[in-house]
């Protein structure tokens, strides 16, 4: 056993310094090609082209194999000019033996005085990107890429209803047996409108759950929860780290014994990172001031039935996407004005991180420290509603943490799919 | 300050990740025409993927338009994904080209590994991607803009596999939460060693769970356990595209079914009627076990029983379809035991994911189940706090789930924009999302 764990370990310090070398080959099945000497990798191409300059088109186009015979090739490739010169060429692209079928017609057409040889390197341009589907399919397709040269503007598209979505949606989700059943149900209308310069999302939506537990001889319990409201967000950018915006909403919900609360908080927002690199890294600021009308369902612990309240919020988020894995933490604090008591603190963490190749470990925790529970209704929850969390209780915190790690070893980088006696079954995730 | 801050951070970044100046693209030899006015002609997308980061490929991609609704698309982009045998995933994009583009279909492959990060496999894909949208974008004028770059390959030898395609591995989990008179935990343990080649698979794990859950009332503490552990195996053998046979072997026990310890082996054989070539877009499966099992159970069960051996067989149908209009699994299986031909259950589940017209989808997904085998129930009441907190299984004759949905959308068609600022959840809804 300890040979065998002291093999795995050498094993992952070897694959991971392994992971050190650029472009490691990515597939265990296809070996990857030799330096030049193996050109068979390429894929073969004939040139159908009267007069062309081969020579030129070889020093343009490395990736493939340029052959002098059609039964050799594994892709023809036909140029010919349209009836009139000035109207440009038809080229078109045929797959033969294992690309049988991959066909493509591709075109290109000079601009007006052009000179006969950018003519012919806008043709080549055109072959090049034609000839890419089949050299993808090779190993060759790691030492490939394809950039844009220039950067455009999302909304430079002919848009009728000027970037507004409109989507209504209703879900339902029900399970029972013979001694229990629950069901929830959650609706919900949102009209958004998203643009680098502004960002509008509206929405109304309700949400209703019950369940009900047979004891036998009579003794039924049955208890349910329901939420509804609606929110509107209005964002408006100020460059590429300042955002101004507000909330407005509206809220009632069983659960929390609120019987309407309504929300006006205008927020300012601060990005370190530029919003550009959003899906890679952000650390943003958030500010948020909130006036609220609030009545409740049942008398609270502070003997109201309603109030009005004034809230700030400060918030830290920062969220990174590496090669290593990826991390994000979130801190926030807020309290009302009219007693400072009334307070809470957030803070919430995720980690990812890969140590090694094959040994990864996974963080995940969130602490609150709470004392503005305004809203906790007098009377006593029954035992019932606790054992099924159906109301807020009284706390003075919440916590909730998990960790986890991954180890492994061996073939990892196989590539076979054998789906036979099913794939180790299906998840589905539903999230509200 | 701030800023100084973030600049020098983006500097140490820049330099961690090897980035110098030299990557700044080549500018163009001519003068570039309206980027702006090309973008409009640019190919239509309809990104079709479950498990995709699509902020980061919109981020990526910039050189097509991505709309919301698949019958407006130039080309309907599936991406289906299917375990290797290394634990990673094969990623299979099929390029369904329409409207003016319908003459045009191509299939791209993408292979993650199990140890790769979140942002290896999806840059990858990307990479795959743009491949792939290659021959569409050839067909509009912004094709002009597109650079292609190409290293020869590095000399390395061939890969030989060391480990003649086993993979080993060792996970652990562990929950916590709670509040002042609330707390619950769980733990989770699995190891695996898997060897799958095209012509055997074997499946070996081991697994341990445990939970706790403890309510503090003024006078007295409810506390809440279950746990359960199992040990399986999985031998398949293929015979052609169509046959394949094999045997499960199990070790369970659960304190949730009563089972102190459960031995099961069970030969098996499947039929599909779909190449097993075609599994990713496709199949049909018809599988029969015949298991063998002895239990022991924690408590003398309803039928007066402290352990038991029995047979048992079972017969079920599985039909997966990934298509443009969507997604359609069903299965139904049967079994019985053979001592007592009335002692069997029938499960069913389904899973139906449409896009029935423009902008209009709908979801079922459900299960029925009739029960009929429950020979391991306790032969005494539960208590009241066991069955509220559902930690024994009670007797039933038949249980089910269901979950039903629609969304409707209409308006603009581009889905282009990201806009990050104040975070990008919101709007709530309900999201499915099936691996």
């Amino acid at each position: 056993m300890r040979h065998r764990t002291a093999r795995a370990l050498a094993a992952a310090v070897l694959t991971a310094a392994f992971a050190l070398i650029p472009a490691v080959p990515g597939t265990a099945q296809v070996p990857p090609p030799q330096p030049g000497t193996r050109p068979s990798d390429l894929p073969r191409v004939f040139l159908d082209w009267p007069g062309a300059d081969v020579e030129a088109l070889r020093n343009e186009i490395t990736f493939v194999e340029f052959v002098p015979a059609l039964d050799a090739a594994q892709v023809r490739v036909a140029v010919s000019p349209l009836a009139q010169p000035a109207a440009g060429f038809d080229i078109a692209f045929t797959g033969l033996k294992e690309y049988q079928g991959l066909d493509n017609k591709l075109g290109y057409t000079p601009a007006p005085d052009e000179k006969p040889e950018d003519t012919r390197k806008g043709v080549a341009a055109q072959i090049r990107i034609g000839l890419l589907r089949y050299a993808a399919k090779t190993p060759l397709a790691k030492d490939l890429s394809v950039r844009f040269l220039d950067q455009t503007k999302p909304t430079s598209v002919a848009d009728k209803w000027n970037f507004w979505v409109f989507s209504l949606s209703g879900n339902a989700f029900l399970m029972g047996e013979t001694q229990y059943k629950s069901g929830s149900y959650y609706a919900s209308v949102s009209a958004n409108r998203t643009t680098p310069e502004l960002k509008v999302r509206t929405s109304i939506y309700g949400n209703w759950s019950d369940s009900w537990f047979d004891f036998g001889d009579g003794n039924v319990i049955e208890s349910s929860t329901d939420g509804y409201g609606s929110s509107a967000l209005v964002v408006k950018s100020l460059g590429e780290h300042w955002s101004v915006g507000g909330y407005v909403e509206a809220e009632s919900s069983t659960y929390s014994n609120l019987k309407l609360t309504l929300t006006a908080a205008p927020a300012v927002e601060y990005d370190v990172f530029p919003y550009s690199e959003s899906t890679k890294r952000q650390l943003r600021i958030l500010y948020r001031l909130g006036f609220s009308r609030v009545r409740y369902l049942e008398e609270t612990v502070y003997f109201k039935t309603a109030e009005s309240l004034l809230q700030e919020a400060l918030s830290v988020a920062y969220e990174v996407v590496r090669p290593w894995g990826k991390a994000s933490v979130e801190l926030e604090g807020s309290h009302f004005f009219h007693n400072a008591g009334f307070n809470r603190l957030e803070l919430e963490a995720e980690l990812e991180f890969r140590i090694l190749r094959g040994l990864s470990f996974e963080v995940d925790g969130s602490y609150a420290r709470i004392r503005d529970q305004l809203a906790l209704p007098a009377g006593e929850a029954s035992y019932e509603e606790i054992l099924l969390r159906q109301r807020q209780l009284a706390t003075g915190y919440d916590y909730s943490f998990s960790a986890g790690f991954n180890f492994s070893f061996g073939s990892t980088r196989s590539n076979v799919v054998n789906p036979r006696f099913g794939n180790g079954g299906r998840s589905i995730s539903i999230s509200m | 300050m701030r800023k100084r801050l973030g600049a020098a951070g983006a500097l140490v970044l820049a330099a961690l990740l090897g980035l110098g100046p030299a990557s700044l693209p080549a500018a163009g030899q001519t003068v570039s025409p309206d980027i702006d006015e090309l973008k409009k002609t640019a190919i239509r997308v309809f990104l079709d993927c479950d498990s995709c980061d699509l902020d980061y490929i919109k981020t990526e991609i910039t050189f097509v338009n991505y709309v919301r609704d698949r019958l407006e698309a130039q080309v309907h982009i599936l991406i289906t994904t299917q375990q290797t045998g290394g634990g990673g995933r094969e990623y299979t994009l099929s390029f369904m080209g329409q409207n003016d583009c319908r003459d045009l279909t191509d299939i791209q492959k993408y292979f993650s590994s199990k140890t790769d990060t979140d942002d290896e496999t999806r840059k990858g894909l990307v990479k795959a991607l743009k491949l792939g949208l290659m021959s569409y974008v050839g067909r509009t004028s912004i094709a002009c803009r597109i650079a292609v770059d190409y290293t020869s390959p590095q000399a390395t030898g061939p890969a030989r596999d060391r480990w003649d395609s086993w993979v080993f591995s060792l996970s652990g989990q562990g929950y916590f939460s709670g509040e002042e008179t609330y707390m619950s935990r769980m733990a989770y343990g699995s190891f695996s060693a898997n060897r799958v080649t095209a012509a055997s698979k074997v499946r070996l794990g081991l697994s341990v769970d445990t939970s706790k859950q403890r309510y503090e009332f003024e006078d007295s503490t409810v506390t809440g356990k279950t746990s359960s552990w199992a040990a399986s195996g999985l031998f398949v053998k293929s015979l052609g595209e169509h046959w394949s046979a094999g045997a499960y072997v199990t070790a369970d026990a659960s304190l949730y079914s009563n089972v102190k310890l459960g031995l099961s082996v069970a030969p098996a054989v499947e039929y599909n009627f779909f190449p097993y070539s075609q599994s990713t877009r496709r199949q049909l499966r018809a599988l029969y076990r015949l298991s063998l099992k002895a239990a022991r159970y924690h408590e003398t069960t309803w039928l007066g029983k402290l352990r038991e051996t029995t047979l048992r067989g079972s017969l079920g149908l599985t039909l997966d379809l990934r298509e443009k209009f969507g997604t359609v699994s069903l299965s139904v299986e049967g079994s019985h035991f053979f001592h007592d031909i009335g002692k069997y259950r029938v499960d069913t589940f389904s899973i139906v994911n449409l896009r029935l017209y423009k902008g209009l989808s709908v979801y079922v997904l459900g299960g029925y189940s009739w029960i009929h085998d429950q020979l391991w129930l306790l032969g005494r009441e539960p208590t009241y706090e066991e069955q509220l907190l559902r930690l024994r299984e009670l007797p039933m004759n038949s249980n089910y789930f269901a979950a039903i949905g629609f969304q409707f959308q209409f308006g603009s068609i581009f889905t282009n924009v990201i806009n990050p600022r104040f975070g990008s959840s919101g709007g709530g809804g309900l999201s499915i999302s099936i691996h």
